[in-house]
């Protein structure tokens, strides 16, 4: 036997699947919300398109109409040219196909990028929105102003969603080695987030997977590596509630009307986690 | 404002090259000056530091408690202090006296400010934290009591040190300016703003007309009013004292930069530093404790964009702004060179204490503000790089052929 096949012989048998054909864990039920959940992924290099094509065959089969980006939707530079490199190329699939991207700013990004068309964020750097019964809040943490958590503080109040879910780009429990836990924005966010009945929050900005366990009734999930890796940066604590560090990795979520759904998946289609998140209630009474 | 009994004016005073009787005859006065205004801020600083970095949250729930006392409404005294430094100056015997006197630093400090202002953006989008550049007011900030403290050390009674506290002023000046668009752009209430502080001003004059000598009236209607004035219209309350204190009565003659007032001085503005002083001392405390605190992870690319910008910009802003301001046919202080205007220069890097509160304001809390606070952190080493400059360049102490009196 040559060395080559040998050694796929191994690496099969380590587990490797480099053509495996995605399997869906989410119950895939018509009426759902269901998106796809992307960060730090603009780096225009091979694993973000394949990451992005990997994305796309999915699609095939949970047909997603959305995709959350959690910020550094771009590195380096960012001139025209470059954003189309870095974004519309790798995911042309899923913009033909009519899937919508919502993104947050992270600090790789320039500030211009939010008029950047294709990220729906008409101009600001915080905003909210809803798709059926879910009503996501989009916040920019690189700055945490006073003015953004009045915003973000009414804007709560005025949803009447029964679904309210939360993404950022600096998350507010990890522990990856690189950056961990932003506990000054954590201090500021979280009575927030708890008050009114966030049940799931994502970020980025540390470039691995993580699913952290329930903290004051909320799950937080760091979801960096959709371009960008950091290998081997994840140092699981016991708030680990499951990790993901070898690999670039995206995340499928649908939502009906009482749990979310998750499944997370790397670049080779293979699952590295999956599992049901029941909705919670926010100290207001909103359900 | 301190008890530092030494005498910051232009006449030119010995150099001796090593550090001989009379030189350890004038650092007690140094360092009471250090124990005062030095160590206090650092000392706060520091606390926050170690906390921050044992219990994080412990520590930012008591910061986003006290922020606002703090930086709001207690640091009004030590601007209101330093206000009381720059209208004495402007007196008889002064620094900023007469204006001529002052022109040259001033122009210089345009190129100052200008130079790692662009820097910065420049550095920033270089190094992938494009974000870090709304922090640019950042680069403005030179710690004056700091670089004082390092410029008495190295040239002593040199004319080079009233030009750098210029350098600074002027500096700091042009800061709180650049703070208020990058602050408030989108809350500025011009007409407010304008209508309560010339009211707020209006009865601080007719306070001194009445000839009333106390200060508590100029502090307590003329201060709240001007608090009000910036709070209302969209600028940072920390400055309230800034416009009142110009108006309420001083002395005739200045009694030396960062001096402390006469005994003998019972105008106004000495006895409003007499009280000032101690409140303003534990307002310095408070304010290293609340800024300073910055996660030793959270250094990043973005950390460097501001101290890398400053140490490149602030030597190529100076030497250009002082070719500038020599074009326009101003004159350099006597005995000051280039070898003297570099050291200066790297001193100007220093934005420390300023720093970190021209980032609390310029940007909110967040992760571009830990960049730009462990970012303010390092320009510390700008004071190294100022010893190193004067050795290398052999000014001050280190000069070969020290002058005689």
């Amino acid at each position: 036997m040559s060395r080559f096949a040998t050694t796929l012989v191994v690496l099969f048998v380590l587990g490797w699947q480099p053509f495996a054909a995605p399997t869906l864990t989410v119950p895939n039920r018509p009426d759902t919300l269901k998106f796809a959940v992307l960060g730090d992924n603009g780096t225009g290099d091979a694993p973000q398109y394949e990451l992005a094509d990997q994305m796309a065959a999915v699609r095939q089969l949970f047909a997603f109409s959305l995709v959350i980006m959690l910020g550094d939707n771009f590195y380096g530079s960012q001139t025209p040219a470059n954003l189309v490199r870095k974004f519309d190329r790798p995911y042309k699939a899923l913009l033909d196909a009519g899937v919508t991207f919502h993104a947050a700013i992270g600090n790789h990004d320039e500030a211009a990028t939010v008029n950047y068309p294709p990220l729906n964020m008409g101009g600001r750097r915080y905003y909210t929105y809803a798709v059926k019964h879910v009503r996501f809040f989009v916040l920019d943490t690189n700055i945490m102003d006073a003015e953004q958590l009045r915003w973000f503080e009414a804007a709560l109040e005025q949803a009447r969603e029964p679904w309210k879910l939360a993404y950022f780009h600096h998350p507010l429990y990890g522990n990856a080695e690189r950056h961990g836990s932003a506990v000054d924005i954590r201090v500021l966010l979280e009575p927030l987030l708890v008050k009114h009945g966030i049940t799931v929050a994502f970020s980025g900005h540390d470039h691995i997977y993580e699913r952290i366990k329930p903290q004051k009734g909320i799950t937080y999930f760091v979801a960096g590596s959709g371009g960008k890796l950091r290998k081997g940066d994840l140092v699981p604590s016991d708030t680990t509630a499951s990790g993901f560090d070898q690999d670039q990795a995206f995340m499928i979520v649908e939502v009906d009307a009482s749990e979310l759904f998750f499944q997370t998946m790397s670049r080779t289609g293979k699952t590295v986690d999956s599992g049901t998140i029941p909705r919670v209630a926010g100290r207001n009474g909103t359900m | 404002m301190n008890t530092l009994n030494v005498l910051p004016t232009p006449a030119a005073v010995p150099r001796p090259s090593r550090l001989d009787a009379r030189r350890w005859r004038g650092l007690p006065d140094l360092w009471h000056f250090a124990a005062e205004y030095l160590l206090l801020l650092p000392f706060g600083v520091a606390i926050a530091l170690v906390h921050a970095n044992i219990a994080p949250e412990s520590y930012f729930r008591t910061v986003f408690a006290l922020d606002f006392f703090v930086t709001d409404v207690a640091m009004v005294l030590f601007f209101g202090l330093a206000m009381k430094e720059v209208v004495e100056a402007t007196t008889r015997g002064g620094v900023l006296h007469p204006w001529r006197r002052a022109a040259l630093p001033l122009v210089a400090a345009l190129g100052l400010t200008l130079v790692p202002a662009i820097a910065l953006r420049t550095i920033a989008s270089a190094v992938g934290e494009p974000l870090v550049a709304w922090g640019w007011p950042t680069t403005f900030a030179v710690d004056v009591a700091f670089g004082y403290f390092v410029a008495m050390v190295i040239f002593g009674r040199h004319p080079v040190v009233p030009f750098f506290l210029l350098l600074a002023l002027a500096s700091n000046a042009l800061g709180f300016v650049a703070l208020t668009p990058a602050a408030t752009a989108t809350q500025l209430q011009l007409a407010t703003l304008l209508t309560l502080m010339a009211a707020a001003i209006g009865i601080v004059i007719v306070l001194r007309r009445w000839n009333i000598r106390s200060f508590w009236p100029y502090l307590l209607i003329g201060g709240s009013l001007s608090w009000c004035a910036l709070v209302m219209g969209g600028v940072h309350p920390a400055l309230a004292l800034v416009p009142i204190v110009p108006f309420m009565p001083h002395g005739r003659r200045d009694p030396g930069f960062l001096v402390d007032a006469p005994s003998t001085a019972h105008d106004t503005l000495s006895e409003f530093e007499r009280w000032c002083r101690h409140p303003a001392q534990v307002a310095l405390l408070l304010f290293g404790y609340v800024t300073g605190g910055v996660l030793f992870r959270a250094l990043d690319w973005g950390t460097f964009s501001m101290p890398l910008a400053v140490m490149v910009g602030k030597p190529v802003g100076l030497l250009a702004g002082v070719t500038f301001a020599r074009a326009l046919g101003l004159h350099l202080p006597f005995h000051v060179g280039w070898r003297e205007l570099t050291v200066v220069a790297f001193l100007t890097t220093v934005g420390f204490t300023m720093a970190l509160f021209f980032a609390a304001v310029a940007v909110g809390p967040g992760a571009v503000l830990s960049e730009l606070k462990m970012g303010a952190l390092l320009t510390l080493t700008g004071g190294l790089m100022a010893f190193a400059a004067a050795r290398l360049l052999h000014v001050g102490r280190f000069a070969r052929h020290p002058r005689r009196p």
